[in-house]
């Protein structure tokens, strides 16, 4: 139990996310069912029914784990049965979604038409209101109506739009009726357009209800959450419009390629999976409206983000510098301390940050991104075709995991006391620990992918996948630090690094797969990203 | 090219499955709180009343008293009120130094917990 509430925090919104991307994936499925079942030939059909059938299984499992997780944490702390916390109100809510969700995995693997199909469409309606039953408008005081009609409405768009692109790729490689795959892929573009109609509507309708004013958008973690997705949005809107003028050449012209649009779809399912998990982390945080205190001010964030020279030598004791940042450091844990503080359960009793440890973690940052910056001008150098030996930039990556390794957690093994195993019950361990064993992996993978003996193998993707997972993993990271302002504004910091990170390993993933000028392109896109996210690390303060 | 299609679709989740390990902060937070954190209170007896930013679960939620040495001592919480406050009394408290730890369980589901130090006088 001790250990389940060590990562119970992490866990639940781990699990949330994949509620969250089984929904979409689900309710999706349904409603491109729905929407073309007139234009899909039996075998499509009959494949998109059994994705849906996964993705309402993969639901009910992500979703009864959840909810026996968060019922053990209440029998642990609360000493109380497992009946007792799974009458709840947001227990009963939960098990009557996963209830639907198993219903209509058998319904689906049934065959999905006619009347199963409206059947599906009421079940997916109540897995929707059961989870806008346990989002924050249930919770709030008054006024409920509203933000979760909102809820739904983003919900329901979310779904419509990004879970159904899987199902318009598996539409898309039927190649049997020439004439099918434009016109399904035109009727998807009409789908899409009503449901990120739904999606905005929804989203801004929370948006001004849940943050409330310009100064909470960055000054709050949920501000600067919703911000981040806000902006990821974008960039799906982007791929989406350029599908959308593919799709209208393709209805004019049937026989014209469509290898860009299924690329460009496969990369709104990775993005849209990365705004989903975002999501989930949102959905632990309280609405901005309500954090009156600690918010970060304007010039908070501009000082912050000022660059200063990097540190390449380690923290000093006796230096003047250090001890003037000790002293801001008390000063601000001294305002912290009259006001109220609320964890999740397991956090809460993390020991104060002081200068020196400060200055070992920037420290530590600068010279990965001396590292960073060298492996994107490397491989810019080698996209340029002037320097063959350039190709090699990936074992750069071992140095830094090896790096980080030894330097991200000075009190764990080799450098501290806390040995090698125990130490993965700190779950911000175990995030540098797992950003460790990615940038291993990936500099094994895609130093074999340059030197030729893997190019034309799934190694390739290892390093779209890593880099666009290591991003959005960054989006969500969080440091230990007891004082709620101070960790907004280091949050702050690693956004731009998040979105860089996830450009990168989308781009890569273009250029893999799409060998057209639009690949090309991506190819110059990935390198200076990774120049980008090392000028970044290099100005990176956490004071 | 079906094939390839699903490899590339199935790399595309497994990217999302492989984690993506996110920042849990509390969802409910406490707006108001008497006690409030590092007040002195006149004793012996203590009313106790915690407001929260969100609709609350009173029957799953628990407020405990910390003297300086000992276990946590449950507080017996009033069963009615508001639907966002915890309300109770803590009741003989010799001037001293305590805690009152709370959690809470929101309508949504969200579980959060806290520490509000006070200090007792005569």
């Amino acid at each position: 139990m001790a250990l389940l509430l060590d990562i119970f925090g992490y866990l639940s919104v781990v699990l949330r996310g994949a509620v969250l991307a089984a929904q979409a994936m689900l309710l999706g499925g349904v409603i491109f069912l729905i929407a073309m079942r007139a234009l899909l030939a039996a075998p499509t059909l009959a494949r998109c029914a059994r994705l849906v059938a996964w993705s309402a299984l993969a639901f009910a499992f992500a979703e009864l784990a959840f909810v026996l997780l968060q019922g053990l944490v209440l029998v642990g702390t609360l000493e109380i049965t497992l009946g007792e916390a799974l009458t709840a109100a947001f227990a009963r809510a939960d098990l009557i979604s996963c209830a639907a969700a198993a219903a209509a995995a058998w319904l689906a693997l049934s065959g999905a038409k006619g009347g199963r199909l409206l059947a599906l469409a009421v079940l997916g309606l109540v897995i929707l209101a059961a989870q806008v039953a346990t989002s924050h408008a249930a919770a709030r005081l008054e006024d409920r109506a509203l933000p979760a009609f909102a809820d739904f409405l983003h919900m329901a768009g979310a779904a419509a739009w990004i879970g159904g692109i899987p199902y318009l790729l598996i539409a898309l490689s039927d190649r049997r009726d020439p004439t099918a795959g434009p016109m399904v892929a035109r009727r998807f573009s009409q789908l899409a357009i009503a449901a990120v109609t739904a999606l905005l509507a929804g989203g801004i309708t929370m948006a001004v209800i849940y943050i409330g004013s310009f100064d909470a958008l960055y000054g709050t973690a949920y501000g600067v959450m919703v911000s981040t997705k806000a902006l990821l949005l974008s960039g799906l809107l982007l791929l989406g419009g350029m599908n959308y003028l593919m799709v209208e050449r393709l209805y004019r012209e049937p026989r014209a390629p469509i290898e860009r649009l299924r690329r460009f779809a496969e990369v709104e399912i990775g993005l849209g999976l990365t705004v989903l998990f975002a999501a989930a982390s949102l959905t632990s945080q309280p609405p901005a409206v309500d954090l009156v205190n600690d918010r970060v001010s304007w010039h908070e964030m501009v000082e912050r983000l000022t660059p200063h020279w990097p540190r390449f030598e380690s923290p000093d004791h006796a230096s003047l510098a250090l001890s003037e940042l000790q002293a801001q450091i008390e000063r601000a844990a001294a305002t912290q301390s009259t006001r109220p503080e609320a964890y999740v359960p397991g956090e809460g009793t993390l020991a104060p940050r002081n200068a020196e440890d400060i200055a070992w973690s920037e420290y530590n940052h600068h010279w990965a991104g001396l590292f960073v910056l060298a492996i994107g001008a490397l491989a810019l150098l080698e996209r340029s075709g002037r320097a063959r030996w350039a190709r090699h930039w990936p074992l750069l990556f071992l140095g830094l995991a090896g790096f980080l390794f030894v330097r991200s957690d000075p009190e764990v093994w080799p450098l501290g006391n806390v040995g090698f195993f125990a130490s993965f019950r700190d779950p911000e361990v175990v995030q540098h620990r797992i950003f460790v064993v990615l940038l291993a992996a990936f500099a094994l993978f895609e130093w074999r992918v340059r030197a030729g003996a893997w190019r034309r193998t799934g190694a390739a993707l290892v390093f779209p996948l890593l880099t666009a997972t290591g991003g959005a993993l960054l989006l969500t990271h969080s440091h230990a630090l007891s004082n709620v302002k101070e960790q907004l504004l280091i949050e702050i910091t690693h956004v731009p690094l998040a979105l860089c990170g996830i450009t990168a390993g989308w781009a890569r993933w273009v250029e893999l797969r799409l060998e057209s000028r639009e690949g090309r392109l991506a190819a110059w896109v990935w390198p200076i990203a990774f120049v980008l996210v090392g000028i970044v690390l290099l100005i990176y303060r956490e004071a | 090219m079906q094939r390839r299609s699903a490899y590339g679709l199935a790399a595309l989740l497994l990217a999302a499955a492989l984690g993506l390990p996110p920042a849990a902060r509390a969802h409910a937070i406490i707006v108001a709180a008497a006690p409030g954190p590092g007040e002195q209170v006149k004793g012996p007896d203590v009313p106790v009343e915690l407001r929260f930013n969100s609709r609350i679960d009173r029957e799953r939620s628990r407020l405990s008293l910390l003297r300086s040495s000992g276990k946590p001592e449950i507080v017996p919480l009033e069963a009615s009120g508001a639907p966002d406050a915890l309300t109770g009394k803590l009741q003989a408290l010799p001037p001293g130094s305590y805690r009152l730890r709370w959690q809470v369980l929101g309508v949504d589901g969200h579980i959060t917990r806290g520490d509000i130090p006070f200090t007792v006088v005569p």
